[in-house]
């Protein structure tokens, strides 16, 4: 297992309802898998929302394998002007 | 008390030029076209006569003036660096002799700032403040566009606006008030909103986009024309208590088709996510120091990365694209 932190932004904060949050993951698991994991705890809050992934403060636009101690922020759009 | 090198040149022949610098900032940087006596500061106070003090960027002479009560005795705002600049260009930088002071600025660095165009996409939460920093910051000249007219919902985060001009068209409202507080700039309106029929001709003449809008059709053309002209953008998006800030397109670097590929889908703009009415003042300032960095070419600089900023918590995060 592999433990990672995943930092929460916007409306990613607001649909689970915390900043951060760390969670363990099986091995080889990836940033798709994560995402998953994600929208699934965000009930649906999510589900219309564009995702943005950066491990460990790099954006990431392929899919990628986590490394324990990694940390994974989700960045959605905002709109607010 | 304060005279400006503009005044200074005006009323010199009244006034006993005081030069209270170290030899070697004397010998760096003569006073050009003026006779001065050199006085060390603990004599100053011995100088009776109407007098004016010379530093070399006007911040140690209004010291020395408040700390010894000296009457009859002018500090020269800007010191002799603002002087020189006068002397040379016949143009008073000294208005901005507390940004000049700093290194990374300097008289170079006010005058890219003096020349430089800005077009700002957007006079809501972040245009306002932004215009309004970068205004007294001595812009050259702003182009502001939107269509929008002021509503009552729009006050507690946009303060160029007030009730007497609910109904009125933004750009309009706001380039009134701008000109009061620097009637020296050049302040373009275009009361229309930017559509792909217009935003090539509306943006060209622009050394910087300011990407003040609030949704992202608005926010990829002005990335799309960005990428196309050249011309960075600064973007700059709110979330409820959150802000998001990046410079784009500087030749070549991550733009928000980059960061945001396709039609992304965002939920909520402010008016129905909400924000907080100090928070666009934080996010548009931070645009308008990135502009003013990228226009001097100053570094750090947000290219190439996005900073979020949590107002509840007061932190900050960069992460790089």
């Amino acid at each position: 297992m592999i433990k990672v932190t995943i930092k929460c932004f916007s409306q990613v904060k607001y649909a689970l309802g915390e900043n951060e949050l760390v969670l363990e993951l099986e091995n080889g698991s990836t940033s798709s898998n994560l995402e998953k994991i994600i929208r699934s705890k965000a009930n649906g809050q999510l589900d219309d929302i564009s995702l943005r992934i950066a491990i460990n403060q790099h954006y990431e636009s392929e899919d990628t394998e986590l490394k324990d101690g990694d940390e994974v922020a989700f960045i959605p759009p905002v709109q607010g002007g | 008390m304060i005279i400006t090198p503009k005044e200074l040149n005006d009323q010199k022949k009244d006034l006993l030029i005081v030069d209270i610098r170290p030899s070697n900032q004397r010998n760096e940087t003569p006073l050009n076209g003026i006779n001065s006596i050199v006085c060390e500061n603990g004599e100053v106070s011995n100088i009776k006569e109407k007098k004016v003090l010379v530093c070399q960027y006007g911040i140690v002479t209004e010291g020395l003036i408040i700390e010894d009560d000296l009457q009859n005795t002018f500090s020269l705002l800007g010191g002799a660096e603002a002087w020189n600049e006068f002397r040379k260009e016949q143009k008073d930088l000294s208005q901005w002799s507390r940004q000049t002071v700093l290194p990374e600025i300097g008289i170079e660095g006010q005058k890219k700032i003096l020349n430089a165009k800005i077009s700002i996409v957007g006079m809501g939460g972040l245009g306002c403040p932004a215009s309004q920093s970068l205004l007294v910051a001595g812009i050259g000249s702003l182009h502001l566009i939107d269509n929008d007219t002021v509503s009552l919902s729009n006050l507690h985060r946009q303060p160029l606006f007030s009730p007497e001009d609910i109904d009125n068209k933004k750009v309009i409202v706001a380039k009134k008030k701008l000109s009061k507080l620097n009637p020296e700039v050049s302040i373009k309106i275009s009361d229309t909103f930017l559509d792909e029929k217009n935003a090539y001709s509306l943006l060209s003449n622009s050394d910087v986009i300011i990407d003040a809008t609030d949704n992202i059709k608005s926010r990829q053309l002005i990335d799309k024309i960005s990428k196309e002209l050249n011309i960075p953008m600064i973007y700059g998006g709110l979330y409820r208590f959150e802000g998001q800030v990046s410079v784009f397109n500087v030749d070549g670097s991550p733009g928000y088709s980059e960061l945001f590929p396709d039609l992304p889908s965002a939920g909520d703009a402010c008016a129905d996510a909400g924000v907080l009415g100090a928070l666009p003042g934080i996010i548009g300032n931070i645009q308008a120091l990135e502009t003013l960095k990228l226009i001097v070419g100053i570094e750090p600089i947000l290219i190439g990365k996005i900073l979020i900023y949590d107002g509840m918590n007061h932190t900050a995060k960069t992460i790089r694209l």
